[in-house]
């Protein structure tokens, strides 16, 4: 069994809006399983902290979610990012490389 | 912008509440289930599946109740919860919340009540343009000016946009619309100088307000007329601008009608309804004769001050120049005359009313603390629960808020009820007391009070509450002493506050009290009782034709005095204590003349034969004036004690010989003085009379219509006084018959006993008693109650420690003296307390108050008194009942 990592805390937001920029509509268990499949097993979403983090994306309106109906015929709530969303994934994302950059410089061998 | 999107969200979120929990639950089930099943493609069994979905989701309640919190809405779920369980808990006790609510509408009721008058007679503006710009020049504040002063200011000065003149006049109204069988009427009006209405900057409702140039002498023929007068003169006849309506004798055209808000004046004068030009004319010159109210409107960018510079820099130059013609002229805002004389009173209740809120609150207080320390298990138990004490104190606040809220409703109702009553009774004094109403400023203030009122009583007992011990309390029948005691000490502090705040309220009551009676001993000279008054007004009728009514005035007597049950019958151009009074100066014969403005000076009244005998005014010396001092007879008058001692001091006025005509009458007409009579009252009740003259009718040319010249306004009535043998009130309809028997057309005004003129002269005292003495009643019986409850309560907790002592042998005697002491002290604590507080805060009062000092020793002793009094009963019964515990029962019970 591969080696899971819990996500970064303040990276659940940005992975979901990356996610759902790349797959357009998407509900909470396709969300989940994307982000694990994607980062090939290593990042693991704890599942239900997801739909917390969902609500508080749609107060803020980042997101928007419609009802519809899944493969296997079941009721499902998908989400879709709006244009506020997007841009807030530019900046998250943009936040996140600034960072990422100045911790690897920091563990670069002198 | 995307703020308020985002509310609206949320606002969305909280209408579909169960919706929302609905599909996170269907979310999340739809998560588990597919997750399952995923786990059992991957050869887990069914239940080995769903374990394992359940491990990598989490806890589903726990998150569902996360997700909520995103919206922000915690808070007030809590509040719906806190609510709810405070709604079951006061039902739970209905004696308790029924006596709470009760105590806080009375506080909140008579605040809201109070406060509604300060806001519709303090607070909001006057009803006119700007109306902070608009100021009076008058007299000593308040008095009349002479229109040639008048005339030189406007001139002159550079403060005022405009400045304008009124005088009153209450022409008779004798014809109107001949369709209509409209009586003739007596009204009440003012002429105005053309500028006046302009500068109030309230427009017509129908038709115009005076143009330039209309109050020229000649042109003056014009009226404006308030909604009122049109809607009772003539039915708001649409058509009316333009018709005419004849007033004293004279046509006038109806130009305009002011809007139904529409007041002015809005002191002195404020019967008036209908307005007409101020033509000065002749009187242009005049520096003399004190007629014309000022009024006048200060440039936006001058200060009050500056505008009293100027004038003071005006009056300075006349007054050298006419000396004694412009002294004590004083610019003063309009406002300020307007609710001067009620706003200290008005004040002193809104404190009072505050003081009987607080003490309710200190009630209400000590009921939760003992209740709370009923509930002090339940406490312990939500906190060991997990309740955080912020917690339990937003829940116990809750309740707080939702007893305050309905004692709040209460009091609204009973404001409605109280300020219906208030303003029925309060005397006519009170400005604009008929705009009181629960207002939109009102509710607010109301709102502000309960909310304050609630933390007031609601806070110290949830923080006591919290405070607690917790294995004390969950222990079976445990107390935490150190808490009681604690507990103990606020009680104590609580009736001592209610005691010390209704010793100050029952003092404030005390001093009204003893202040009205001091007012009503005043002696106003003349014998009140059986007399009837009424005014007979001849402008425009028959009886002004020059020649009539030195037969009328006569006749009319005689008729009257002729009457069954009239004992006798006299006449005055204006009666005592009804209204301004007119002061004219006199020469007094064979004396220096004196300096300008510094001559001898009198209130001037005229009376028929008889007026002392009706009035019961009593004759000190000489003779009375009769019916053979009339034109033929050499001049008369009589003076009162004042103007003997002031211009004769030391000497005997009778046979001296006074005049009241200037030097360009040659030869003057001379006035013998015949008699001296006691002082009356003049203008108001409280006031010291000045010297006052008498002169006969009879021998009056411009009151009996002599001379043949056109009749003055203010001699075209007379005020008749008749004395019935039993009550007033019976003869008045057959006196009314006996004028209208000369003549139809007569209007008949102000059918008044003396006994009523005299009450509405002390109503404004009267009406301030009453409510001082509501207000101390209220406070009394709450601090009653208050220390009852507490003194009850003790008790009940006590009685194990009782029962020790009695079974110990503690006599009855030493368990009565325990108790008593212990609620004595509290009271005579809080006793002592209101006392210096009081000494303090009665000076306050000193402007209310008559012939008593604000440290009134026998008010403060009266008061002590009754408070220590309802402090014993109100303690003795818990007393009584802690010697009446029986040892055995009360240590079984426990």
């Amino acid at each position: 069994m591969s080696q899971r990592d819990e996500i970064p805390p303040g990276t659940l937001y940005m992975l979901i809006l990356k996610t759902l920029a790349r797959q357009g509509e998407m509900h909470g268990y396709e969300i989940a399983n994307s982000i694990q499949q994607i980062s090939e097993d290593v990042l693991q979403v704890e599942e239900g902290s997801l739909y917390p983090a969902l609500q508080r994306m749609l107060v803020k309106g980042w997101v928007k979610a419609e009802w519809g109906t899944t493969a296997g015929n079941r009721r499902a709530r998908y989400y879709h990012l709006t244009p506020l969303g997007r841009r807030q994934l530019a900046l998250e994302v943009s936040k996140y490389e600034r960072v990422a950059a100045a911790i690897a410089r920091v563990l670069q061998p002198a | 912008m995307e703020g308020l999107n985002r509310l609206i969200r949320r606002l969305g979120m909280l209408l579909r509440r169960e919706q929302f929990d609905r599909d996170l639950h269907d979310e999340m089930r739809l998560h588990l289930d597919l997750r399952q099943q995923e786990q059992i493609e991957r050869g887990l069994s069914p239940e080995d599946a769903r374990f394992a979905a359940q491990r990598r989701f989490g806890n589903p309640a726990l998150l569902r109740e996360i997700s909520g919190d995103a919206w922000g809405w915690r808070g007030l779920e809590h509040l719906g919860q806190d609510l709810r369980y405070g709604a079951r808990e006061l039902l739970r006790t209905p004696g308790f919340t029924a006596v709470a609510v009760l105590a806080l509408a009375l506080g909140i009721g008579a605040n809201t009540a109070i406060y509604s008058v300060v806001n519709a007679v303090l607070l909001r503006p006057l009803g006119y343009k700007d109306a902070n710009r608009l100021v009076t020049i008058l007299n000593d504040g308040t008095d009349p000016v002479a229109p040639a002063n008048y005339i030189d200011w406007r001139d002159q000065s550079r403060s005022f946009e405009v400045m304008g003149a009124a005088e009153y006049w209450s022409p008779n109204l004798t014809d109107s619309d001949p369709s209509q069988s409209n009586p003739p009427e007596h009204l009440y009006g003012l002429q105005v100088t053309q500028n006046l209405l302009p500068m109030l900057g309230i427009d017509p409702a129908l038709g115009r307000i005076f143009i330039p140039g209309e109050d020229r002498k000649g042109s003056e023929h014009e009226v404006v007329l308030s909604d009122r007068l049109w809607a009772r003169r003539s039915n708001r006849d649409p058509n009316i601008l333009g018709k005419m309506i004849t007033l004293n004798g004279h046509g006038y055209t109806v130009i305009g009608i002011m809007p139904p808000e529409f007041k002015f004046p809005p002191f002195w004068a404020t019967r008036a309804e209908l307005w007409v030009p101020l033509a000065l004319g002749d009187s242009l010159h005049d520096r003399d004769v004190n007629t014309l109210r000022v009024f006048a409107r200060v440039k936006r960018d001058v200060t009050l001050g500056q505008a009293r510079a100027d004038i003071a820099t005006i009056t300075g130059r006349l007054e050298r120049e006419y000396p004694g013609t412009n002294r004590d002229v004083v610019v003063t805002p309009l406002k300020e005359n307007v609710v001067g004389k009620i706003e200290t009173p008005l004040l002193m209740m809104l404190g009072a009313v505050g003081f009987i809120l607080l003490i309710a609150c200190a009630n209400v207080a000590h009921m939760l603390l003992a209740r709370i320390s009923d509930r002090q298990k339940e406490i312990a138990v939500r906190t060991v629960l997990g309740a955080g004490r912020t917690r339990v104190i937003s829940q116990f606040l809750t309740e707080s808020l939702l007893l305050a809220a309905l004692g709040a409703l209460a009091g609204l109702l009973l404001a409605l009820w109280g300020t219906k009553v208030l303003v029925k009774l309060s005397p006519a004094y009170i400005p604009r007391v008929e705009t009181v109403a629960i207002d939109a400023h009102v509710l607010l203030f109301l709102l502000g009070v309960t909310l304050l009122t609630a933390i007031v009583f609601g806070l110290a007992p949830a923080m006591h509450a919290t405070a607690g011990d917790l294995n004390g309390a969950l222990k079976e029948g445990g107390r935490g002493e150190s808490d009681s005691i604690r507990r103990n000490r606020l009680r104590s502090f609580l009736v001592a506050s209610e005691f010390a705040l209704a010793f100050m309220l029952l003092i404030g009551a005390g001093l009204m009290i003893r202040s009205f009676f001091a007012l009503q001993s005043i002696d106003p000279g003349f014998n009140p009782h059986n007399v009837l008054s009424m005014i007979v007004s001849v402008s425009g009728t028959n009886e002004a034709e020059p020649g009539r009514r030195a037969m009328f005035y006569p006749e009319l007597m005689q008729k009257v005095r002729a009457l069954p049950g009239v004992r006798s019958a006299g006449g005055i151009n204006h009666l005592p204590l009804a209204g301004d009074t007119w002061g004219l100066s006199f020469t007094i014969e064979g004396r220096p003349k004196p300096r300008p403005g510094e001559s001898p000076e009198a209130v001037y009244r005229i009376i028929m034969p008889g007026y002392f005998e009706t009035m019961r005014l009593p004759l000190l010396r000489g003779r009375t004036i009769t019916s053979n001092d009339d034109a033929r007879s050499p001049g008369v008058v009589i003076i009162n004690e004042r103007a003997a001692h002031e211009y004769w001091p030391g000497q005997d006025p009778i046979g001296e010989r006074i005049t009241f005509d200037d030097d360009k009458s040659n030869p003057p007409t001379w006035l013998t003085v015949i008699g001296v009579v006691k002082n009356a009252k003049q203008e108001d009740w409280v006031s010291k009379p000045y010297p006052e003259v008498y002169l006969a009718a009879l021998q009056n040319p411009d009151f009996m219509g002599y001379g043949g010249s056109p009749i003055a306004p203010h001699m075209a009535y007379l005020t008749l006084v008749v004395r019935a043998d039993g009550k007033a009130t019976g003869i008045a309809s057959a006196v009314k018959r006996a004028v209208w028997s000369f003549d139809r057309n007569l209007p008949i005004s102000e059918v008044l006993t003396m006994d009523q003129v005299v009450a509405d002269a002390t109503a404004q005292p009267r009406f301030e008693m009453l409510l001082f003495a509501l207000f101390g009643a209220v406070a009394l019986v709450l601090a009653a109650v208050g220390i009852y409850g507490v003194m009850n309560y003790s008790v009940s907790r006590r009685t194990r420690e009782i029962g020790i002592r009695i079974s110990l042998g503690a006599s009855r005697a030493a368990v009565l003296g325990m108790v008593a002491r212990q609620g004595m002290t509290q009271a005579l604590a809080g006793t002592a307390v209101g006392l210096a507080s009081a000494v303090l805060l009665s000076q306050l009062m000193r402007k209310l108050l008559y012939g008593v000092r604000p440290t009134d020793p026998i008010t403060f002793g009266g008061v002590a008194i009754v408070l220590g009094l309802t402090a014993l009963v109100a303690t003795s019964v818990p007393a009584r009942k802690a010697t009446r515990i029986e040892p055995m029962t009360a240590l079984r019970n426990e």
